[in-house]
């Protein structure tokens, strides 16, 4: 079954990257958005099964996507995966409250995103 | 200098202070992106390495794997046949330097190594009274007795490839009086033609309960008088081009 994916980060270059990385791993189709605002438009719009969220995004940052999604009945359901940078325990903390499912440290390590993926599609 | 243009200065200045901090907010946030990049791709770099390494180890295990369980059934066919031990292993070390002497490549040297090795498999669907006999074969029990190279190629036609063929024509002569299918000259795979004289090789300078073990110069006489009946006569060429002490060490290694 094909899983819907949104990948959000304000860098391309780590957008472009993960969405190689997952390439013909996952039978997946491929969302992405430039920041918390965007993120929220795309999800209630395409209904992902899996979402990766950056926290420091212009406009709106991860954490406050990661609660609005949380909110509204079409998104609430989606896995949330948050990229969060490796000094960020508080930070962890408050996505911990806001609703996300998963953490990945930056800079990630490629193969435990594709170990996370590959659990989170065999499930 | 006029009072305007003083404060025109000052604008000036506090406009080029502004754009100033800007492009170093600017700049600063581009080099935080890199040093995020580069990190990321450091990542990146260190798990393919390890990919890598992983995936080698396991290769290589597989290779060991798939090695040792050929060479485990070869040694269980040997084990029921009684002959002599070490054969399969010793012949197949005889045929690659013999073939190496030929110049020949094979496209995959590995499975022909498992074609050598396994090359009397067939044997274990022989029947005891047959395989044991040790009075002369009668013209029934011996065509069962041949059938030993067909049935091994067929077990073994899933996994060996072209290597199949050394099983099923290693009892093939040249002059087309062998067995299973009377092949001549070079409708013969040139492997098979390759271990028939290793085969022989072997048998010549290893006891039998019959007749002590040949020495080698003695060997090479009676292989040689065979070139171009039982053999290829540019495969007992190779064969006479590889030194005596060659094959004992092979001899030596695998006794």
């Amino acid at each position: 079954m094909t899983r819907g994916v949104l990948v959000v980060d304000d860098d391309p270059f780590i957008r472009k990257l993960i969405a190689t990385t997952l390439e013909d791993v996952v039978d997946f189709e491929l969302h992405e958005a430039a920041d918390g605002m965007e993120a929220l438009e795309v999800a209630r719009r395409e209904r992902p099964d899996l979402v990766f969220l950056d926290v420091d995004m212009p406009r709106l940052n991860g954490i406050d996507a990661c609660r609005e999604l949380r909110a509204d009945g079409g998104t609430q359901s989606a896995t949330i995966v948050m990229l969060t940078a490796v000094h960020g325990d508080s930070v962890q903390r408050s996505a911990e409250e806001a609703g996300a499912d998963l953490f990945l440290t930056k800079p990630f390590s490629p193969l435990e995103l594709l170990r996370m993926v590959d659990q989170l599609g065999t499930s | 200098v006029s009072v305007g243009s003083k404060s025109d200065l000052r604008a000036e200045i506090e406009r080029l202070r502004a754009e100033n901090e800007h492009l170093l907010a600017e700049l600063g946030r581009h080099e935080r992106e890199a040093s995020a990049r580069e990190q990321q791709l450091h990542k990146y770099a260190h798990d393919l390495n390890e990919t890598f390494k992983q995936e080698k180890a396991r290769r290589e295990e597989l290779q060991r794997a798939y090695r040792a369980t050929v060479i485990a059934l070869s040694e269980l066919v040997e084990a029921r046949d009684a002959y002599t031990s070490k054969h399969a292993e010793r012949v197949t070390a005889y045929a690659l330097v013999i073939a190496q002497a030929a110049g020949l490549q094979f496209a995959s040297p590995q499975q022909m190594e498992f074609g050598f090795l396994l090359h009397d498999v067939g044997k274990v669907a022989i029947p005891d009274a047959i395989l044991y006999k040790p009075d002369r074969l009668s013209a029934e029990e011996r065509l069962v007795m041949e059938q030993h190279p067909v049935i091994g190629s067929q077990t073994l036609s899933g996994f060996l490839g072209e290597a199949a063929g050394v099983v099923r024509s290693h009892h093939e002569r040249w002059d087309g009086r062998g067995y299973p299918d009377g092949l001549a000259g070079k409708k013969i795979p040139i492997a098979a033609r390759v271990f028939a004289v290793a085969d022989v090789f072997d048998a010549l300078t290893t006891d039998r309960p019959y007749r002590p073990a040949s020495p080698i110069a003695v060997a090479r006489e009676m292989i040689t008088a065979e070139s171009d009946t039982q053999f290829d006569p540019a495969v007992v060429n190779a064969f006479n081009n590889v030194p005596d002490d060659v094959f004992e060490r092979i001899a030596a290694e695998m006794r």
